[in-house]
């Protein structure tokens, strides 16, 4: 009994990274409609920026909000310098993308090597927390927490403020928008910037958990799209959900029908694309 | 003499290969209405979209009282002070009708006789305070058009750009559009006004431009075309 909630508690923090991954990666579909498949690369490389601070002995939260601050500028570089200039062209974006976590899963096989870093939780987080007879590990919960923290502000942060609202009359129609005054260019940089600072920071938080190796960008990948696949693009919704019902068949798939892992985390995939294509919540503009 | 509030001289346009805008000049004064006439695809909405930067124009010059904005991004030159209310009105549907004008809400410059607010928007269109909250694109045609206005008030222009603000409207809300057309007017906006709807623009307009397949085929006062010296069917088909 005790085994199966304890597998409930690692699929909903699992959940809980996969939407810091497909947070960002939704919303720069969504939104911007580029299909950014360096994201797990940012993950990765928060991952790596994280765990380096921590071998400095940096503070754990502080390494990954600095972490988070790089990735921000690393993709801040990228939109402007490269995908600015592919606007439109979907298929040179996926391949200039494709290329680029190639290029930097490279250049963290060099700078980190190829064999895993394991990083703990923060002092204090590492044990566990007893509640009604069951001991819950206390880092995967703290790990949840941050998640719902880190929804809900992304949730005001585009429904609730006068940058959101600008966000989405960008989306809307973008050329009315610019001629409103919007700085439509500045906005979508913001947003790229921003999904690319969650998916560094979800890299360190994942940390203690997924550890960080060569490869783990090619893992998560594929992960985020198919919770936006699910969800539907540009819904924070619709990425939340995709990411528990990802992280539960991924948990108790493994434990269940091991051998049929793939299956299960595909199958629900090609469904919706064949019966539901936006998706659980994609974006509805009346 | 005053630099006219905006002016196009000499523009040549193209949608693709398509030469849509032929040296078309015209320029509106500061305070007056500009009435700009023309068939369907003589080339007006174009004009529009050359005067705020989403197309720019191959040669000519468009300036804002005597600076030129040409070359400039739509953003910049919404900054210096240029509003379009859109042809098909083209309110951001998924917003609510209150960020549609928040998210246009720019300072008016220093010494602006009417600056607008929300709140002043709200006093002149009671009808999109009451639905402030609804989400836009379930509004109606008529309050879309009156969201359109305000959206492009909020940005405190010295120069409104109005894109046949009646078409599809039922007559009573086009009145209500045209008397609120009138009324900034004598607040002293300068405005340039897009109309299939000649008696709206003679009854509105101190001059008129008319255009026939991108080309400028009459610019004169209102006054001088209502002596009728001009045969205006020739120019606007059927009316
Ligand atoms: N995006 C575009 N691409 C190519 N051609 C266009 C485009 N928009 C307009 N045109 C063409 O340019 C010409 C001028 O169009 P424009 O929209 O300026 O006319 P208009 O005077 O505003 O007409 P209407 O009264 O129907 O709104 C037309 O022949 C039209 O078919
Ligand atoms: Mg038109």
């Amino acid at each position: 009994m005790s085994q199966w909630l304890l597998l409930g508690v690692n699929s909903v923090s699992l959940g809980g990274l996969l939407f810091l991954l497909s947070a960002g990666f939704s919303l720069i579909f969504g939104l911007m409609r580029i299909p950014n498949l360096t994201h797990g690369s940012f993950f990765m490389l928060g991952a790596y920026f994280g765990v380096t601070l921590l071998q400095l002995g940096w503070n754990f939260w502080l390494a990954a909000l600095v972490a988070a601050v790089g990735i921000a500028a690393v993709g801040g570089v990228i939109e402007r310098l490269l995908l600015r200039r592919l606007a439109g062209q979907e298929l040179a974006q996926v391949l200039v993308t494709l290329g680029l976590s190639f290029m930097i899963a490279d250049l963290c096989l060099m700078v980190w090597g190829g064999d895993p870093i394991p990083f703990d939780a923060p002092p204090g987080l590492r044990g566990a927390l007893p509640i009604a007879s069951i001991v819950f590990p206390t880092y995967r919960l703290v790990v949840v927490v941050i998640a719902v923290v880190i929804a809900a502000a992304l949730w005001l942060l585009l429904e609730r403020t006068r940058l959101g609202a600008m966000i989405r009359a960008g989306v809307d129609d973008e050329a009315m928008a610019r001629v409103t005054g919007i700085r439509v260019s500045r906005i979508f940089t913001i947003v790229f910037c921003l999904g690319a600072a969650v998916a560094g920071f979800a890299g360190v938080i994942g940390g203690p958990i997924l550890s960080v190796y060569p490869g783990l960008d090619g893992d998560m990948l594929p992960l985020a799209l198919i919770v936006v696949i699910l969800g539907g693009t540009g819904s924070l919704l619709g990425a939340l959900l995709g990411s528990l019902i990802i992280g539960f068949l991924y948990n108790y798939g493994q434990v269940l029908f091991p051998e049929l892992a793939y299956i299960i985390l595909f199958l629900p995939m090609l469904l919706i694309l064949l019966f539901r294509p936006q998706g659980l919540f994609g974006r509805h503009v009346p | 003499m005053a630099d006219d509030a905006l002016s196009l001289a000499g523009i040549d346009a193209f949608y693709g290969d398509s030469h849509v805008l032929q040296g078309v000049s015209l320029s509106l004064a500061e305070g007056h209405v500009l009435g700009l006439l023309g068939r369907n695809g003589a080339g007006k909405t174009t004009c529009m979209n050359v005067a705020v930067g989403l197309l720019p124009p191959r040669a000519g010059r468009v300036s804002l009282f005597g600076e030129k904005v040409s070359g400039r991004p739509p953003e910049a030159i919404a900054m210096r002070g240029l509003a379009l209310v859109p042809q098909g009105r083209r309110i951001f549907r998924s917003l609510s009708v209150r960020e549609n004008l928040t998210v246009a809400a720019r300072k008016p410059v220093a010494g602006a006789r009417h600056p607008w607010t929300l709140d002043a928007v709200f006093a002149a269109f009671p009808r999109l305070a009451e639905r402030q909250r609804q989400t836009a694109g379930y509004l109606s045609g008529g309050e879309q058009q009156m969201l359109a206005i305000g959206r492009a008030l909020m940005s405190n222009p010295r120069v409104l750009l109005m894109d046949e603000p009646s078409e599809g409207l039922a007559p009573q809300i086009v009145a209500e559009v045209m008397s609120t057309i009138r009324r900034l007017k004598e607040q002293g906006l300068s405005i340039l006004l897009v109309e299939q709807n000649v008696k709206l623009v003679f009854d509105l307009a101190d001059d008129i431009v008319i255009l026939n397949s991108g080309r400028v085929v009459v610019s004169n006062t209102a006054g001088e075309l209502r002596a009728g010296r001009i045969d205006l069917h020739q120019h606007l088909g059927v009316f």
